[in-house]
């Protein structure tokens, strides 16, 4: 059966069939992502002081990412008119320009920005004394005002006058302090490294449970077996890898960018203005260990990654670069499909039909565009 | 084809228009980030940066629907505008049934505690009788 209209506009539309479907599909679309716009103004505009994370973005990253969604946007154009001029080669070069700006955009959200943030902590202290003596170790005994400022700056921009925002009243214990869990310190006292990749500690306790949760052994019915102590029973030459499940006695921890300094860099660069942390004595912490503090275990009362569970804004951070890294990723397979030589064949048997195929494919895009362009103001600038 | 041009179009107006837009959602970016690193929300307030971001964002996202999504050639207009005007209605009408009353309600400076860091006191309760 022959479909109508696939490469000549239809009477009562004035499109092709092509084109009215994706019209149609991108109306559905803006109705889906506006949902989960509103949904973030809504949870914004009725967050507590103190608890909406603005402030952690990488910015730069962000700006970057755009501009390589901004440069993809015109290459899919240039494809689409290199096809109108009958330009087969033109259309291939500026198509994998396309692909190639899509994929870096994806390369930097997968390698970089969210691995990034799962192994960047807040640590939320349990008494006032106890983040009193953590403060103190990071900032000195005269913690409180560069404290309050930093908090200010990361949570209440607009609120000049401290004692007058909300954020005053906010205890102490309830201000998160965020860096990079670099080592901890076990029960009997030994003291673990963590690892690194590029820099960046590599310990997500979410990366961890996946690993954690494929190695428990399993009764016949595939329900959970747990040992005597309660806890869930290991195969055998596995571990328990989770951070919740070693004994740990302290954390090693590099207090780091977002709530310190925005121009501070990792420890590891030796570049931390603010985290000149006094060196644990008790502990042999050598180079490059320089900055990092000591929290005892009994001080935590929630430790979290930059995580979805971290906070609303993160859940709804996830949430819609997610799905728009998504859209990316099919776009991704639709434009290599049209680098196929099965593509060619289909151009050379019907030029206009394939032509279309290629117009109806940048719509898409330039909606993963546009949706972009309404993501980065909203989640990285205000 | 309702953007149908001539190959002398394509050549001498509509890539030149690519590059323009280019231009534009490069200039738009580096100005909102710009902004930001300003502290526009600080100077401004923070309504006023929210305005003003946005409106670089609806201006970018205008050169992008008129040009590169071609609209600004397509004859038969009205179908994919009835198409978007429609969604448009009807998302702002669903948002305002569920979502506006309930920013209404809790705006900054209201009587409600949703801006103040104040914990309510848990409301007595009456142990359960079986």
């Amino acid at each position: 059966m022959e479909i109508p209209y696939y490469d000549k506009e239809r009477p009562d539309t004035g499109l092709y069939n092509g084109k009215a479907g994706i019209w149609l599909f991108l109306a559905s679309e803006v109705m889906l992502f506006g949902a989960l716009f509103s949904a973030y103004v809504l949870l914004r505009v009725g967050a507590e002081p103190g608890t909406w994370s603005m402030g952690l973005m990488n910015q730069w990253v962000g700006a970057f990412n755009t501009l390589i969604l901004i440069a993809s946007s015109a290459t899919i154009v240039m494809a689409w008119v290199c096809l109108k001029l009958n330009d087969w080669k033109g259309f291939r070069k500026w198509k994998w320009a396309t692909v190639i700006f899509a994929f870096t955009f994806l390369v930097v959200k997968w390698s970089y920005e969210w691995p990034a943030k799962f192994t960047h902590y807040d640590v939320t202290f349990v008494t006032e004394e106890s983040a009193s003596k953590v403060y103190t170790d990071v900032l000195g005994p005269e913690f409180s005002e560069t404290q309050s400022k930093i908090w200010q700056e990361r949570f209440d921009p607009l609120k000049k006058d401290q004692e007058k925002s909300p954020l005053a009243q906010v205890k102490l214990k309830d201000k998160p302090l965020d860096g990079h869990i670099v080592g901890y310190i076990n029960s009997d006292g030994v003291e673990h490294e963590v690892g690194a990749a590029w820099g960046i500690p590599f310990w997500s306790h979410a990366f961890a449970w996946r690993h954690d949760r494929k190695n428990i052994e399993k009764e016949k019915d595939k329900s959970i077996r747990y040992g005597e102590d309660g806890r869930p029973v290991y195969k055998e030459g596995h571990f328990r890898d989770t951070f919740r499940d070693k004994d740990i006695k302290a954390i090693i921890f590099v207090p780091a960018h977002g709530t310190w300094d925005r121009e501070e860099k990792h420890a590891g660069s030796g570049a931390v203005k603010y985290a000149g942390a006094k060196h644990d004595a008790g502990h042999a912490h050598s180079e490059g260990h320089d900055h990092t503090i000591t929290i005892a275990r009994e001080d935590i009362s929630r430790l979290s990654s930059y995580e979805p569970a971290h906070s609303t804004f993160f859940a709804t951070y996830y949430t819609l670069t997610g799905l728009h890294a998504l859209h990316v990723l099919g776009g991704i397979l639709v434009m290599l499909y049209h680098l196929l030589p099965v593509s060619r064949r289909v151009y050379e048997k019907n030029p206009v039909q394939f032509t279309n195929r290629i117009e109806i494919t940048g719509l898409f895009w330039h909606f993963v565009d546009l949706v972009w362009i309404f993501l980065f103001p909203i989640l990285y600038l205000l | 084809m309702s953007d149908e041009h001539s190959p002398e179009y394509y050549k001498k107006k509509f890539i030149p228009l690519i590059y323009l837009v280019g231009g534009i959602l490069i200039a738009g970016t580096i100005i909102t980030f710009a902004a930001d690193k300003m502290g526009i929300a600080e100077k401004w307030g923070f309504v006023n940066a929210i305005i003003f971001a946005m409106s670089v964002a609806v201006v970018k996202a205008s050169a992008v629907i008129y040009i590169f999504m071609h609209l600004k050639w397509d004859i038969k207009l009205k179908t994919i505008s009835l198409t978007l005007g429609c969604t448009v209605i009807f998302f702002i009408g669903m948002m305002w049934l569920t979502v506006g009353r309930e920013i209404d309600s809790n705006k900054p400076g209201h009587s409600d505690n949703t801006w103040s860091h104040v914990t309510e006191p848990e409301p007595e309760t009456a142990p359960e009788t079986k």
